[in-house]
């Protein structure tokens, strides 16, 4: 194992984090708190409680999941599809680097990345809700799975892409809808019965409610059942992408 | 200079062997069917024209590349089912600069060391060394977009030298630099060869291949047209042109005039022997002076490796 090269790319990623911190932590810990002040507080003032606590406790582990997923995403998909936008992917592949240890760099910094903001929002938590997180290990292992499954969809859009726009696509068309009608601002109880199964069919519901139990003690679905969905989803989409740099898709022409 | 830090070879073992390497984008075959060996602590052009598979052949042998058939090794060890230790080896200055935006010119140098395994703390005073060497130690701390062209050029080196391999591939290391760079280039590359680092270069300069290489390797059309020592190769292909003007014209070709591929122009008068080297010179103009003609000029025309590359690949370089 390359141990020193490794360090070295997870240090290149938290270093890039660091670089552009006024962009991409400030403002998603501003807009997230904002969040919880005026839908959580004004708002949720006027909802009675929703699963058995106020509406602001249960909207905040929504927003911090979801708040994990972007910084995710967009940590690995920004920085790997700029080093292939200009090349200095190349400089990774000359290295004697496995591409596993590649791919374990990029995750690594994404994952940093996610769990620095979630957490800045966490110590926040007792202010709103008078609780820290009711299973702080559970808490923290669910945070990293999801950082590991959108850091990973993350570099898999990198990889796709051939324009910075088409990371977006289907950010923004395919897991934010999923994420949001997958019960991150509402009990999917509350949904008419009709589409009710549906929702059920969701894997994004069983990510956030696995996160919600882990910190609120509370949760709609098996708590097994969300835990081991995130694990899969999470180990399947780190298994594409280090088969995607396995065979060199998009890297090696 | 720099001690090479990168794992001793297998015995014996050329830096570089290319066995039948075929590469294909879709229909287009890039390379085909290509075979060679550079010998450890060979100095090794690469020549041919644009998109005659060059840096192609360069990337399959970094990893840049996959290929269909054939296999690459470097000091022995397959680039494929080895690349760990086939990359350790080599340092790579590519044609297109290639840096990373988010470091400046110092951590390009201390990342990419990082990256082949040298911690930070060694990788540091070799920076150092290079930077000083190549003149932009004063722009350490600068981003890379306030370098010039030729500091990029000079960067691109000094990172493939950073972590001391024992084969340095370089693509136009000189593309873009002026006179007296290049030749202070010249004079550093000529001076890692003497200390036993193998380079490969390519090159559209065929001055700079037949002033530093020892071996020259020409592809066209994805194929290789000529692999030999400089020498052999300029002697082989490079023979002499005498070009004979006589006071009257010539009838018929005396011997040993008759062995030679002598063109007549100027109704007679002038002979173009284009297979003679200057020391058949003598036979030649004794057989005329014995028919009676006289010499009004002579000139030898010396063809240099611009010849044998356009001859061999019908291009300009």
């Amino acid at each position: 194992m390359n141990a020193v090269g490794l360090s070295t790319l997870i240090n290149r990623e938290l270093r890039r984090t660091f670089q552009i911190i006024n962009q991409v932590i400030w403002p998603p810990l501003v807009s997230t708190l904002l969040y919880v002040v005026i839908i959580g507080l004004s708002v949720g003032s006027r909802v009675e409680s929703v699963s058995g606590v106020p509406y602001v406790t249960f909207l905040i582990p929504g927003l911090i999941a979801l708040t994990v997923i972007e910084a995710s995403f967009a940590e690995s998909s920004a920085s790997l599809f700029q080093h292939r936008f200009m090349n200095s992917i190349q400089e990774l592949l000359v290295a004697p680097l496995a591409y596993w240890e590649i791919v374990i760099g990029f995750v690594a910094g994404s994952v940093a990345r996610a769990l620095l903001l979630g957490n800045l929002l966490m110590l926040f938590l007792p202010a709103f809700t008078g609780r820290w997180p009711a299973n702080f290990p559970l808490y923290l292992v669910l945070m990293v799975l999801i950082a590991v499954l959108f850091s990973s969809i993350g570099m898999i859009m990198a990889l796709a892409a051939e324009k910075w726009d088409h990371i977006a696509i289907p950010q923004t068309f395919v897991f934010m809808p999923l994420i949001w009608v997958g019960g991150a601002f509402s009990p999917l109880a509350l949904l008419p019965a009709q589409i009710r199964p549906l929702a059920y069919a969701n894997p994004m519901f069983y990510v956030i409610d696995g996160f919600r139990y882990a910190i609120l003690g509370v949760a709609e679905a098996p708590v097994w059942a969300s835990i081991g969905i995130t694990t899969l989803l999470a180990a399947t989409s780190l298994g594409v992408v280090l088969r995607l740099f396995q065979v060199g898709w998009k890297l090696r022409v | 200079m720099f001690e090479t830090a990168s794992p001793s070879p297998a015995d014996g073992a050329p830096a570089i062997a290319v066995h039948h390497l075929k590469k294909r984008y879709g229909p287009f075959t890039a390379v085909d069917d290509v075979s060679f060996e550079v010998a450890s602590g060979d100095f090794f052009a690469f020549l041919g024209p644009n998109g005659a598979g060059k840096t192609t052949t360069i990337n399959t042998i970094v990893g840049l590349a996959n290929f269909q058939q054939g296999n690459v090794r470097v000091f022995g060890h397959d680039v494929v089912t080895e690349y760990r230790r086939a990359r350790a080896y080599v340092g790579v200055a590519p044609q297109e600069f290639n840096f990373d935006r988010y470091l400046t010119v110092e951590e390009i140098l201390v990342y990419q060391a990082g990256y082949f395994g040298v911690p930070a703390e060694e990788a540091r005073p070799r920076a150092r060394q290079l930077l000083q060497q190549f003149e932009l130690w004063d722009k350490r701390g600068k981003d890379v977009s306030k370098l010039s062209g030729g500091m990029k050029r000079r960067l691109t080196l000094a990172r493939a030298l950073i972590h001391a391999p024992r084969l340095l591939i370089l693509d136009e290391p000189t593309a873009g630099v002026d006179l007296e760079l290049r030749l202070e280039l010249w004079d550093f590359l000529r001076a890692l060869n003497r200390q036993g680092m193998t380079i490969f270069l390519t090159t559209h300069y065929l001055e700079e291949a037949e002033q530093l290489c020892n071996r020259i390797g020409i592809i066209s059309h994805g194929k290789l047209v000529a692999l030999e020592d400089k020498h052999s190769l300029l002697s082989r292909l490079s023979q002499d042109r005498l070009e004979i003007m006589l006071t009257a014209p010539v009838r018929e070709l005396p011997p040993p005039l008759t062995e030679y591929d002598v063109l007549l122009e100027l109704d007679g008068r002038k002979l173009v022997v284009r297979n003679a080297s200057p020391r058949d010179l003598p036979r030649i103009l004794r057989a005329l002076e014995a028919r009676g003609h006289e010499l009004a000029d002579l000139a030898i025309q010396r063809r240099n490796l611009q010849d044998i590359f356009l001859e061999l690949t019908g291009k300009q370089p």
